[in-house]
């Protein structure tokens, strides 16, 4: 590999100039002339018929319009469906009919000033004929009829293995509804523009799936829906379903003013989406040796009130769970469950965090049983380079976990580590080191549509433009591109402009900034269109100047010729149009040819308070399979962020339910998201191989980074305590729960 | 109620609502949106600003409460279109991904570097724990503020 100029470096991000002033302009920081503020009044019941009366709300002074479910089109949408095509079952309203969890979308309050929304969402009277109400995937279990989704996924023969010498290990467990937890709650600005469009601002993850469901359900042509990616506090997965965006353009079109639909925390909380719970039992087969025969996984999804993700998550949960270790035979039953509470949705791993947050305990169960060293158990059965997908899926590519798991030894000195930690042990304190595995893709190749546009052109200011459908969602999505255009064309990186997705200049794009494909596929586009183009500049210079194109080098936003004539992009740009009357430009679609996995391997140190039963965790190493870092600053900043997220995971984060569907976690107060203080120092080691089908060698690093902390902590405190906790979060009354009862023995 | 109080530096004297929360007064009646809610409870940190040089979330305070008192916002940090240190470095440090929490959290960096020039990690990690964020793990933020100890001002 050539020495790369741009990807890679920790160049400083634009955005972050604004954003450290306050002078941003976040979707809530905007005002239009005539802009009228809209809430959604929310179900406070689980599941009941309603009945709604407006007559007092609307004597606010200021209220304009309340919007119910008899005003909004008789059309059902799924707010998962990011394409025309992907035909998901539809079976929600912009506006509910009846409510079927708390949070349901009842109303819409619409008036002139925030106060007086307020108020008459407050006087909004809400009747409620109750019934029964099924909260969490047990009691959907015994309901009986509530399944929404059932597949088997399965490779070689698990029934059917020869069962002497093997040892079997079974390990049940669970994993929580998690918060997004995206500082800016969830928002949309909708107006008419000056020819009679319909503009929607939203801090989205995919422009065109938001006009889809616009168009669909208020039946307008493609081309008279303008959706603008705005800038975005956070996303997370959590702005990755359209939630506020139908019912704040439906509004601003029937009402023909502007609108800005605003939800407030226990709005965000309840009202939007959430990372779907699961439980599972996972037995594992091994061989006395070590070797992983094979697996049987059954699982459940609570998949909430609506269908949204109900086959995505049990899919997306699968298939992952045959990309990281060589299990020849293995089934793997997932179940999703409609119960009344939050839909659930996309968020941050996409059913990794479910899937290795129990397999990676079940495998060190195992290496306890086998007495053998959980990292050298792991090592005898991971996937390595070149491996294919038992189940069918796309190949592995450069898959580097052999890697991750020995670089990541050595640098947290495991062995020596696990051997002496339990000599730290006070009679209040119990330490412990543990880790865990991971693995996640990089985009939808294989399973949906993956394919982008790219338009790049030179301007005769030698400034680039690249036009591709991205959504920075904080993770400097916009510099990664930049960097990668910078490359290619071999010019300075902040005279790259790349605009975020707005269905009126962004050329299409088939699946938006999730499923950790926008470095992988978007950034191996812009590569490419980068090469394209330069390629176009030095045929110009042949055809303007006589330069022979082999001997000509572009160096810093200019070609060379023989070491001693030169032109700038710009003069080029300009003398190019004037002489040939044509633009300096490129276009392509492109799409990969593969979707390998990323993996990643971390090691996590425990202390544990056996008091208070505090967990605190004092070390964290994440190494992660990343094929080559885009920008070192922004790469390590997704693993410590990651990290955050998968630590809440493990010990903190729950949105609980009481047994009628009640959210008892409706702010923060009660749902804990980890603060510095308890956040520990998060190590990074990179490894960087070079992938070959993408960008410069890149993968993805995004969601594969909050998949492993939360296991590795689990193994850590398993360790530390000789328990076996493998229902997530690891709260402080499970553990004092756990000490008590080894107390009483 | 006719308010008089200092904000980012200048006197200013109107009629407010006195029940108006500090929040809703800086961003709607000053147009200070720098100023952000996360939460609406004072859990969040999105809103904080200084208070007579205490860090205190603007949700949680009225506007009446701000009478002949000085307020900073982060729209108050810059000094003749230059940025102050701190801002600098949370931008050279990456301590800014989303920037949601942002102005939230430098302005608590900044109320500890006033009253501690020279914190600790420890003090650091304390100052903003009424800080949330849910994109940095808080690392580059605390390497931020490391980086401009012991330069006041």
């Amino acid at each position: 590999m050539e020495t790369l100029k741009y990807v890679g470096k920790p160049f400083v991000r634009e955005d972050a100039f604004d954003k450290a002033r306050g002078k941003t302009q976040y979707t809530c920081d905007r005002k239009i002339q005539g802009m009228l503020y809209g809430k959604l009044v929310l179900s406070e019941k689980a599941h009941a018929s309603i009945q709604i009366c407006t007559e007092k709300a609307e004597q606010v002074p200021g209220v304009v319009r309340i919007f119910t479910h008899k005003d909004v089109p008789e059309k059902k949408y799924n707010p998962h469906n990011w394409t025309a095509g992907t035909g998901v079952f539809e079976d929600m309203y912009i506006l509910s009919e009846k409510a079927r969890y708390v949070g349901d979308h009842l109303a819409l309050v619409v008036g002139e000033t925030r106060e007086a929304v307020e108020e008459g969402a407050a006087l909004v009277e809400l009747h409620y004929e109750e019934e029964p109400a099924v909260i969490g995937y047990e009691a959907a279990r015994e309901a009986g009829d509530h399944v929404a989704f059932e597949k088997e996924v399965k490779c070689g023969d698990f029934e059917h293995i020869q069962q002497e010498e093997v040892l079997e290990i079974e390990t049940a467990g669970s994993t929580q509804a998690i918060h997004h937890g995206p500082i800016e709650p969830h928002i949309a600005l909708a107006d008419i523009d000056e020819t009679g469009n319909l503009v929607v601002w939203t801090p989205c993850q995919t422009v065109f799936m938001v006009r889809y469901h616009i168009c669909s359900l208020l039946d307008l042509p493609y081309t008279k829906v303008r959706v603008v990616k705005a800038v975005m506090g956070g996303s997370f997965g959590g702005k990755g379903l359209s939630v506020v965006e139908p019912a704040c353009a439906f509004a601003a079109w029937t009402l023909r003013r502007p609108v800005m639909l605003y939800m407030d925390r226990p709005a965000d909380i309840t009202a939007t989406r959430k990372r779907n719970p699961s439980c599972m039992t996972v037995r594992t087969l091994v061989t006395r040796e070590g070797k992983i025969l094979g697996r049987y996984i059954d699982s459940e999804f609570d998949g909430g009130a609506y269908y949204t993700n109900a086959s995505a998550i049990a899919m997306a949960f699968s298939k992952k769970l045959f990309r990281l270790y060589r299990i020849p035979n293995q089934t793997v039953h997932a179940k999703t469950y409609y119960t009344n509470t939050t839909p659930g949705g996309s968020c941050r791993g996409y059913g990794s965090p479910q899937a290795h947050a129990v397999t990676e305990i079940n495998l060190d169960q195992a290496a306890k049983k086998l007495q053998m060293d959980p990292c050298e158990f792991r090592l005898k059965n991971v996937v390595l380079p070149g491996d294919k997908d038992p189940s069918g899926g796309t190949d592995l590519g450069d898959a580097r976990i052999k890697e991750c798991i020995l670089k990541g030894m050595e640098a947290f000195d495991w062995k020596n580590r696990r051997e002496h930690i339990k000599e730290k042990d006070t009679d209040r304190y119990a330490w412990g080191i543990g880790m865990a595995c991971g693995t996640h893709g990089n985009g939808y190749k294989g399973g949906y549509p993956d394919f982008t546009n790219v338009m790049m052109q030179i301007h005769p200011d030698g400034s680039a433009e690249v036009r591709i459908a991205v959504h920075d969602q904080g993770c400097g999505t916009v510099m990664t591109m930049q960097q990668i255009a910078a490359e290619a064309l071999h010019m300075d990186v902040y005279r790259i402009k790349v605009p975020e997705a707005d269905t009126f200049i962004s050329p299409y794009d088939a699946a938006g900034t999730q499923a950790s494909r926008v470095t992988y596929v978007c950034g191996r586009a812009v590569q490419k269109a980068g090469e394209q183009l330069l390629d176009k500049i030095k045929n110009a210079c042949l055809a303007l100047y006589g330069w022979e194109k082999e001997k000509q080098e572009a160096l810093d936003g200019e070609i060379i010729y023989q070491g001693t004539e030169k032109k700038s992009y710009g003069e080029i740009s300009i003398e190019y149009e004037k002489t040939f009357h044509r633009y300096l430009h490129t276009e392509l679609e492109y799409e990969p040819e593969e979707n390998p996995g990323v993996y990643c391997a971390d090691f996590a140190e425990v202390k544990i308070d056996k008091y208070t039963g505090l967990v605190e965790v004092t070390d964290l190493l994440a190494v992660h399979d990343v094929g080559q870092c885009m920008n070192r600053t922004l790469s390590e900043g997704q693993v410590e962020g990651g990290a955050q997220m998968s630590l809440g995971q493990a010990l903190f984060e729950e949105i609980s339910y009481d047994k009628k569907g009640g959210v008892r976690s409706q702010n923060f107060s009660k749902y804990h998201m980890i603060n510095a203080p308890e956040m520990p120092e998060v190590k990074s080691i990179f490894i960087e191989n070079h992938h070959a089908q993408g960008p410069y060698g890149a993968k993805s690093l995004g969601e594969v980074v909050a998949v492993a902390p939360a296991p590795a902590v689990a193994n850590a405190i398993n360790f530390a305590l000789g328990s076996c906790f493998t229902d997530y979060p690891i709260t402080p009354e499970k553990i004092v729960d756990f000490l008590e009862k080894q107390s009483n023995r | 109620m006719l308010l008089t109080c200092k904000i980012n530096g200048e006197f200013i004297s109107r009629e407010i609502d006195p029940q108006k929360r500090l929040l809703d007064f800086l961003r709607e009646d000053m147009g200070l949106t720098g100023v952000k809610e996360g939460c609406g409870e004072g859990e969040c940190g999105a809103c904080t600003v200084l208070l007579d040089n205490q860090a205190v979330t603007s949700c949680t305070v009225y506007a009446g409460q701000i009478m002949n008192r000085e307020i900073l916002t982060i729209e108050g940090l810059e000094k003749n279109g230059e940025l102050h240190t701190l801002q600098k470095a949370f931008i050279e440090n990456g301590a800014i991904q989303c920037g949601f929490c942002t102005p939230g959290m430098i302005m608590s960096c900044y109320a500890l570097l006033q009253e501690n020039p020279n914190p600790s990690r420890q003090e650091i990690r304390r100052a903003i724990e009424g800080n949330l964020c849910r994109c940095t793990g808080y690392e580059k933020i605390i390497k931020a503020v490391e980086s401009v100890k012991g330069e006041r001002k």
